[in-house]
C-alpha cells in the first residue's frame, strides 16, 4: 500500500514550540484515519442510516442535532440535517457502507483523502479554539462526542469533542497546512507540543 | 446579528449566505408566463418590518432556511428549514436553545 | 519623591521605579501609573497643542474621555498616534511624544492662528477655500492647493508607514451575563450573577477593578473601599464561571446582544511574552448585559477653560487619591452642583491649599457650606469664574458675581490666585452602548443629563449610568441588575454599608458662562461656544448638521465631555429646552479601536490559502506560484533566464509536439448521488446528462435563472446514481450554492445530495500527440487504446500501486487525459507520470501555457463567461437542449439576449505583430487624441507558438458577421493602437482532429 501523503508536512514540526517555558498547555496532532465517509440519508431514512452506523461501526449514535460518539478508533458524529461523518483508523469504510446503505436509505460519500482530521487536546484546547470558531466550545454547551460544522473565514470545520479537553477538527484537505499553521500560531501564547 | 439554525443553534450571521426574498415562487418550468417570470427573476418586496427571507447556513449544516425578520430591527421572529421536518434528529436541537 | 507626589496614598508601588521619555525627556514615575498620571508627579503640565488655534493644552481628566492630552506612542518603527495619556500605563522604555506641535511643544508656530481666531471659526475651511469660480485655482483646485499646509497646520498626531509586526487576535466568547464597568455597581453585579451559576465576564476599560471606589475615598463595610474591591475581585477571580477581563473597552453593542471588545493585553508591557497579542478582539456574545459604565464629569464652559491647570474636579481628585499627585498647590473649584465640594475635601487631605470654592448657585446647602469650612476655603457662591490667567500654566483666574436665573454677570472681576482651577459641570451617565443597542435617550431635567433609555435588548443598567450617582445606590442597583440579568431570585440579602459625603445629584443648569473670550465646548476639536451660536445664526437648527459643520463632538473622544454643553448652549440659541434639540445617537465605537484588532489574523502568512496536492512538488522543481482566488497554482515553470513569456511559448509549443502535463486539481469537483441525480442534472443543465452512459463524461453549460451563461465543465457519470461534476476553479462555491438551493428550496422532492470532493482527488492533464503512449506506459489494469477510452471515456486502472480514473477529454485541444487520484497519492501520481514521460519529451506546463492552448482553441472561461454573456455569444447554442426545460430556459430568450447587435465571441490577430492587452477596447476607426466608437473588448491575449501571431479572444458587437474583417485596438491607458483582424475564435484545429486522434 501507498503510504498518503499528509497536506501538512513541511509545516508538522514534532516537538514543543511557543511559550512552553511554562509547560505545555495544548496538544495538535494529525490523527490520519485511514477512512473518512460522509453519510447521508434522504428524510426520513435517519433512523435506518443511524443503525447501519451501529451496524458498520459499532457505535450507537444518540439521537438529536449534532450527536455523535466517539471509541478511539472510530468516530461518527450529525454535522447537518440527516448528515453524518465517519471516521475510522483503517481504511475501507466506504466500501463497507456501500454494502449497508442501500439507495433507498441514503449515499456514502469516501472522503478519506479529502479531508485532513487534526487533533487539538488540552487544558487550553477550547481557549484556542475559540479564537477561529464563533461557537460556543464550553462542555455543557458542547458534549463530549458532539459534532460541529463551522467556519473560520473560508475554511469550512467539522468538529467533534473527543474527550473533555479534546477535539478532532475536519478540515478540506486543500485547507489543512493554511489552517494548522494559524493553529500553531494561535497556540504559541499557551504553549504547545507537535506529536 | 445571531440566527438560530433549527439544526446547529444559534450562530452568527458571518456563517450564512443570505438567498434572498422567500416569497418568491418559481413558476412551473415549462410555463412561457413571462410576467411570472420576470416577477421570479427579478420582483422583490422590500418590507418595512417582517420580511420572509431564505438564508443558507452555507458556514455551518448548509441547509436553507426560512427565517421571518424584521428589517427595522433585525429582530427575527422565526426561523425553519425550508426543506421542512428532517426528522427526529434535527428537532431537539431547537428545542434546547430557544 | 517627586515635588507634587505625596508619600503615601494611592495604589502605586512606590518601591518600584519606571523609566520613560517623552518628548525625548527622560522621567521616572512608579509601578500603577498613566503616562498622565507620572507626568503630574514630575510636574509636568503642557502636554499638547489645540487641534485648530495650536493652545497650549493640559490634562482635562483622567480617563478615557481625555481629549487634550493625546500622545503618540513610538514601538521600534511603528508609531500609533492620539492615545490618551491617561490610558497610557507607563512601563521601562516607554517613548512618547506630543503631537500638533511645530518645531516643538513649548515653541510652536502655530500659535498664531490664535490670533486670528474669528477667522477659524465654524465652517472657516468650508467658506475660504471654495476659492474663486474662474482662473487657475478655480473651485476645489484651490482647496487642494491649501489643502496641504492646512493639514500640517491643523490635525492630530500622524500615523506611521512602518509594518505593524505586532501580533492581534480574535477571540469568540459565550456568557449569560456581560458586565461592563467594575465599580461598586459593576463589581455587585458579577458577584451577584455569579453566585447564582451564571457564566459571567466582567470586562473594565482601566488596568485595574474598582472604579470610582479606587478614588472616592469612602469607606464601605467598615474598611476603605479600595479594600472592598480588592476582596471582591479575588473572590470573583477563584471563581471559575467568571471571566476578569481588564484593560478591555467595551465599544460595540450589535444586535443580538453581541458586542465588541477591545482587550489591551500587552500595552503595557515592555515586550509581550511570547506568542501574547498586543491586542484582543472580543466577540462577545451575551444572554444578558449589565452597564454598569458610570458617568462622566463635564465641565463648564467659561473663557480660558481650556488653560493647562484647568482640570475636571473629579479627575484632579483621582490623581490625588489614586496616584498619590497633586495637580496643583493652590486649587479652586468651581462647580455648579455638590460633587466638586467632595473633590475640594480630598485634594485639602491630601495637602493643597483650597482658595476658594466658586458655586453659581445662590445658596448651596448647609451641608456643602460645612464642607466647604472644613477645606478652610472662601465660599463664593453666587460667583462664576469669567477668565483664567497664564500662559502654558494657569497663574490665576477671575471671579466675578453671578446670577444664574438671568445668566447675568455683575460688579467688578476680582482675581485669585491659583495653579490648578477644578471645574464640574455636573456629570453625564455613560450612556453610548445602550444607544447603540437601539434606543433614544432621555432627557431628565433633574440630573441636567440624558438617562438611559428603556432597553430594547437584555440589558439591565446599574449605578452611575442610570442616573444615580450615590455608592449607595450603586451597590443596591448593582446587585439587584447582576441577579436579574443571571435569572434569580435569591432572598434578600444585606448589602455592603457604605459611608460616603452626601451630596445633592442635581446640577444647577447652568452651562455657560458668557463673557468675553474663547470658551471651548469641544476641547479637542478647538469648537467654541461662539462657534455653536455661529452655526445657529447661519441657520443650521439640527443638532446633527450643528455636529457636521461645527465638527463638535466628532473628534476621537466622540464628544464624550462636550456633548450634553454643546447641545444646551444649542439650544438656548434657538430658544428650544434641552430635549426638544434632541442628542445624536452613539455609535461605535465607544473609543478607538485599532484595526489590527479588527483585522486579527486575516493578512499575511495566516489568511487562508488552498494548496494542491502537488504543491510542494511545483516548488521544488521550479515553478512560479500564481494566486487564483486562494489556489496556488503555477503560471510557469520557468527556466533559468527565461522571460515569462519564453517559458510558456515553449511549454505550450512543447505541449503541441509532444506532450504536456498540467495539475487541474483546482477544478471544482462535486459528488451529485441519488436516484433522481440524472433528473436533476437535466434540470441543471442546458444539454442533456440523463442519455450519458456510465462510464462516460459530457460538457456541460449551465445557465442562471435570467438566462445569462454561469458556468461550464465536464460532468463523469461514474454509476447510475453516481456522477462527478466538474465546475471551472473560480465558481466551485457557488455552482456548489446554486445546486444545494434548488434541492433544498425548489425541488425538494428529488433524492440527491451534492457534495464537495475537489479535495477529494488530485488531478493531472497530460496532453499531446505523445499522452496516449505516456499513459499506456504507466497504466496498470486497464487499456487506454482508442477502443477502450474513447473520446470522453472513463477508465479506472493503477498507476505506481495506487488506483486512478482517466478520462480522455480536452482543454488544451490535444490527445489530452484526466487523470485522477485520491488527492494523499497526488504527487506519487504526478512523479509516476513524469518518469513515464520523460522517453517522450513530456513537459510540465502552468496556467500561461494552459491559457494560450485554450486561447487557441476557442475555449470559453471566467474572462468570457463573466456574467454578462449568454450561451449564444459564446457560441455554445448547439447546447440548449430543445427536448427539456432547464434553470434559465425560459429566460434566455429575451429580446435583449437575442439581439443581433449583441457582443460575441471573436478571435483577434494583431496585424502589427506586438501584442495584444486584455480589457483593450476593439474599434471601427483609430482616434488616438479622442478615443471613442467601442464596438467591444478584449477577454484574453497571448502569443500563439501554434501560430505565430499574438492573438486574443475578444467580444464584439455582431462579432459573428465579423469575421474576415479588419478593426483596430484601442487602449489609450497603454497607448497601444493597432490593426487587428477579426476571425472564427477557433484558431487552432478547428475540426478537432488532434483532439480526436
Amino acid at each position: 500500500m501507498v503510504e498518503r501523503q499528509s497536506p501538512l508536512e513541511p509545516e508538522y514540526h514534532v516537538g514543543s514550540h511557543g511559550n512552553f517555558e511554562h509547560g505545555v498547555e495544548i496538544l495538535l496532532t494529525e490523527t490520519r484515519p485511514g477512512s473518512i465517509v460522509q453519510l447521508a440519508a434522504w428524510p426520513g431514512e435517519e433512523k435506518k442510516l443511524i443503525a447501519a452506523i451501529r451496524a458498520v461501526a459499532g457505535l450507537a449514535l444518540p439521537d438529536g442535532a449534532g450527536g455523535g460518539l466517539s471509541d478511539g478508533a472510530k468516530s461518527a458524529f450529525g454535522f447537518a440535517p440527516g448528515k453524518f461523518t465517519v471516521a475510522d483508523e483503517a481504511e475501507g469504510l466506504a466500501a463497507a457502507f456501500a454494502r449497508v446503505v442501500t439507495p433507498a436509505i441514503g449515499t456514502v460519500t469516501d472522503l478519506s483523502h479529502g479531508r485532513t482530521a487534526i487533533r487539538i487536546a488540552g487544558p487550553k484546547a477550547e481557549w484556542v479554539l475559540a479564537k477561529f470558531f464563533a461557537i460556543d466550545f464550553a462542555l455543557p454547551a458542547f458534549p463530549v462526542g458532539a459534532g460541529r460544522s463551522t467556519t473560520h473565514h473560508d475554511v469550512f470545520a467539522q468538529i467533534q469533542r473527543t474527550g473533555t479537553d479534546q477535539f478532532d477538527i475536519y478540515v478540506f484537505r486543500s485547507f489543512a497546512r493554511s489552517f494548522w499553521k494559524a493553529l500553531c500560531h494561535a497556540s504559541e501564547e499557551v504553549g504547545y507540543e507537535v506529536q | 446579528m445571531l440566527i438560530t439554525c433549527p439544526y446547529c443553534g444559534p450562530r452568527d450571521v458571518i456563517e450564512f449566505t443570505y438567498q434572498g426574498d422567500g416569497n418568491r415562487e418559481r413558476p412551473d418550468p415549462v410555463s412561457q408566463n413571462f410576467e411570472a417570470w420576470n416577477a421570479y427573476v427579478y420582483d422583490r418586496l422590500n418590507p418595512a418590518g417582517d420580511h420572509n427571507e431564505i438564508w443558507q447556513h452555507s458556514g455551518g449544516c448548509r441547509a436553507h432556511l426560512r427565517v421571518v425578520r424584521n428589517t427595522l430591527t433585525h429582530e427575527i421572529s422565526s426561523v425553519a428549514f425550508v426543506r421542512g421536518d428532517h426528522g427526529s434528529a434535527a428537532r431537539s436541537k431547537a428545542e434546547d436553545k430557544p | 519623591m517627586s515635588p507634587r507626589r505625596a508619600d503615601t496614598g494611592g495604589r502605586i508601588d512606590r518601591l518600584k521605579t519606571i523609566r520613560f521619555t517623552f518628548d525625548g525627556i527622560a522621567y521616572t514615575g512608579h509601578g500603577g501609573d498613566t503616562l498622565a498620571s507620572a507626568l503630574l508627579a514630575n510636574g509636568v503640565t503642557l502636554l499638547g497643542r489645540s487641534f485648530k488655534y495650536h493652545r497650549p493644552r493640559g490634562l482635562l481628566s483622567a480617563g478615557v474621555e481625555e481629549p487634550n492630552a493625546l500622545v503618540t506612542v513610538l514601538k521600534g518603527e511603528v508609531r500609533e498616534p492620539n492615545i490618551p495619556a491617561t490610558m497610557v500605563e507607563i512601563h521601562d522604555g516607554l517613548l512618547a511624544v506630543s503631537q500638533n506641535r511645530f518645531p516643538s511643544l513649548a515653541w510652536d508656530i502655530h500659535a498664531v492662528n490664535q490670533l486670528g481666531g474669528k477667522l477659524l471659526s465654524a465652517g472657516f475651511y468650508y467658506k475660504t477655500f471654495m476659492g474663486p469660480v474662474v482662473g487657475p485655482l478655480k473651485g476645489t483646485r484651490f482647496w487642494m492647493f491649501c489643502e496641504h499646509f492646512i493639514r500640517r497646520a491643523a490635525g492630530l498626531g500622524s500615523a506611521g508607514s512602518a509594518k505593524d509586526p505586532a501580533r492581534y487576535e480574535r477571540m469568540n466568547a459565550f456568557c449569560d451575563v456581560l458586565v461592563v464597568g467594575s465599580g461598586p455597581a459593576g463589581l455587585m453585579a458579577a458577584k451577584a450573577a455569579a453566585d447564582q451559576g451564571a457564566r459571567v465576564i466582567l470586562a473594565d476599560l482601566e488596568p485595574h477593578f474598582g472604579g470610582s471606589a479606587n478614588w472616592s475615598g469612602e469607606t464601605i463595610d467598615g474598611a476603605w473601599a479600595t479594600d472592598w474591591v480588592r476582596r471582591t475581585v479575588a473572590q470573583l477571580a477563584a471563581r471559575d464561571n467568571v471571566r476578569l477581563l481588564p484593560r478591555t473597552t467595551v465599544w460595540g453593542y450589535y444586535d443580538n446582544n453581541t458586542l465588541a471588545a477591545l482587550e489591551r493585553v500587552s500595552d503595557h508591557k515592555e515586550q509581550p511574552a511570547k506568542g501574547e497579542p498586543r491586542h484582543r478582539y472580543w466577540a462577545i456574545r451575551a444572554g444578558s448585559v449589565v452597564l454598569a459604565t458610570g458617568a462622566f464629569e463635564r465641565p463648564l464652559v467659561f473663557p480660558g477653560n481650556d488653560r493647562p491647570g484647568v482640570m475636571l474636579a473629579h479627575a484632579a481628585e483621582r490623581y490625588a487619591n489614586e496616584f498619590g499627585v497633586l495637580p496643583g498647590q493652590r486649587v479652586v473649584l468651581f462647580t455648579n452642583n455638590d460633587s466638586a465640594y467632595r473633590s475640594a475635601l480630598a485634594l485639602k487631605q491630601a495637602g493643597a491649599a483650597i482658595v476658594a470654592i466658586v458655586d453659581v448657585r445662590p445658596q448651596p446647602s448647609a451641608e456643602m457650606s460645612a464642607l466647604a469650612g472644613e477645606t478652610e476655603a472662601e465660599l463664593l457662591s453666587g460667583h462664576a469664574v469669567v477668565a483664567t490667567e497664564g500662559g502654558k500654566a494657569l497663574s490665576g483666574l477671575k471671579v466675578q458675581r453671578f446670577d444664574m436665573v438671568a445668566g447675568v454677570l455683575s460688579g467688578d472681576a476680582r482675581s485669585v490666585h491659583a495653579d490648578c482651577l477644578l471645574m464640574s459641570g455636573g456629570w453625564s451617565p455613560t450612556i453610548h452602548l445602550a444607544s447603540q443597542a437601539g434606543a433614544k435617550a432621555e432627557w431628565s431635567a433633574a440630573r441636567q443629563a440624558f438617562l438611559p433609555p428603556k432597553p430594547t435588548q437584555k440589558w439591565i443598567g446599574a449605578g452611575a449610568f442610570t442616573g444615580s450617582f450615590s455608592t449607595v445606590e450603586a451597590i443596591a442597583e448593582g446587585r439587584a441588575a447582576g441577579l436579574a440579568a443571571a435569572g434569580g431570585t435569591a432572598a434578600p440579602a444585606a448589602l455592603p454599608s457604605v459611608e460616603a459625603i452626601p451630596g445633592d445629584p442635581d446640577p444647577a443648569p447652568v452651562f455657560e458662562i458668557r463673557a468675553s473670550g474663547k470658551s471651548f465646548v469641544d476641547f479637542q476639536h478647538d469648537v467654541t461656544a461662539e462657534d455653536v451660536r455661529l452655526a445657529h445664526r447661519e441657520g443650521f437648527v439640527s443638532v446633527e448638521h450643528l455636529k457636521r459643520y461645527t465638527t463638535l463632538g466628532m473628534a476621537t473622544d466622540q464628544g464624550k465631555s462636550s456633548n450634553v454643553p454643546g447641545l444646551a448652549i444649542m439650544a438656548e440659541a434657538l430658544g428650544k429646552p434641552i430635549p426638544d434639540v434632541g442628542t445624536t445617537r452613539f455609535r461605535p465605537p465607544f473609543a478607538p479601536v485599532s484595526i489590527g484588532s479588527l483585522a486579527a489574523e486575516r493578512f499575511g502568512d495566516l489568511k487562508p490559502e488552498r494548496l494542491t496536492p502537488m504543491h510542494d512538488w511545483h516548488l521544488a522543481n521550479g515553478a512560479t506560484m500564481y494566486s487564483a482566488g486562494l489556489w496556488y497554482r503555477p503560471m510557469i515553470y520557468g527556466l533559468s533566464g527565461e522571460t515569462v513569456e519564453q517559458a510558456y511559448v515553449r511549454e505550450a509549443k512543447a505541449t503541441r509536439e509532444s506532450a504536456g502535463i498540467v495539475d487541474v486539481s483546482t477544478l471544482g469537483k462535486i459528488a451529485v448521488q441519488g436516484p433522481d441525480a440524472a433528473t436533476f442534472l437535466d434540470r441543471v443543465y442546458t444539454n442533456m446528462f440523463s442519455t450519458l452512459a456510465v462510464g462516460k463524461a459530457r460538457y456541460g453549460l449551465m445557465l442562471r435563472e435570467d438566462g445569462f451563461a454561469f458556468d461550464d465543465g465536464t460532468t463523469w457519470r461514474l454509476g447510475e446514481q453516481d456522477f462527478l461534476m466538474t465546475t471551472t476553479t473560480a465558481n466551485a462555491g457557488r455552482v456548489m450554492q446554486h445546486l444545494e438551493y434548488f434541492l433544498d428550496v425548489v425541488w425538494p422532492e428529488l433524492k440527491v445530495h451534492v457534495t464537495s470532493v475537489t479535495d477529494e482527488w488530485a488531478g493531472a492533464a497530460i496532453g499531446g500527440p505523445k499522452a496516449r503512449q505516456i499513459l499506456a506506459a504507466c497504466v496498470t489494469g486497464t487499456a487506454v487504446d482508442n477502443a477502450t477510452l474513447p473520446f470522453m471515456g472513463i477508465v479506472h486502472g493503477e498507476i505506481a500501486g495506487v488506483p486512478v480514473m482517466v478520462c480522455r477529454l480536452s482543454f488544451s485541444g490535444e490527445m489530452a487525459f484526466e487523470v485522477y487520484s485520491g488527492a494523499g497519492h497526488g504527487t506519487h501520481v504526478w512523479e509516476a507520470l513524469i518518469e513515464a514521460g520523460k522517453p517522450f519529451g513530456l513537459v510540465t506546463y502552468g496556467l500561461e501555457a494552459l491559457g494560450t492552448m485554450r486561447i487557441e482553441k476557442g475555449h470559453v472561461t471566467g474572462a468570457e463567461i463573466d456574467g454578462r454573456t449568454t450561451a449564444r455569444d459564446l457560441h455554445l447554442d448547439w447546447m440548449l437542449s430543445k427536448k427539456k426545460p432547464f434553470i434559465g430556459s425560459a429566460m434566455m430568450d429575451r429580446e435583449g439576449l437575442v439581439a443581433s447587435d449583441r457582443l460575441d465571441l471573436v478571435g483577434l490577430i494583431a496585424l502589427d505583430n506586438r501584442p495584444l492587452n486584455g480589457g483593450a477596447h476593439i474599434v471601427e476607426e483609430i482616434d488616438e487624441a479622442n478615443p471613442r466608437g467601442s464596438i467591444g473588448h478584449i477577454t484574453a491575449c497571448c502569443y500563439s507558438p501554434a501560430l505565430g501571431k499574438h492573438i486574443a479572444l475578444a467580444l464584439v458587437k455582431g462579432g459573428k458577421a465579423r469575421h474576415g474583417t479588419r478593426a483596430h485596438v484601442s487602449d489609450p491607458l497603454r497607448n497601444r493602437f493597432g490593426p487587428v483582424e477579426i476571425v472564427s475564435n477557433h484558431f487552432y484545429d478547428p475540426e478537432g482532429t488532434r483532439m480526436h486522434g
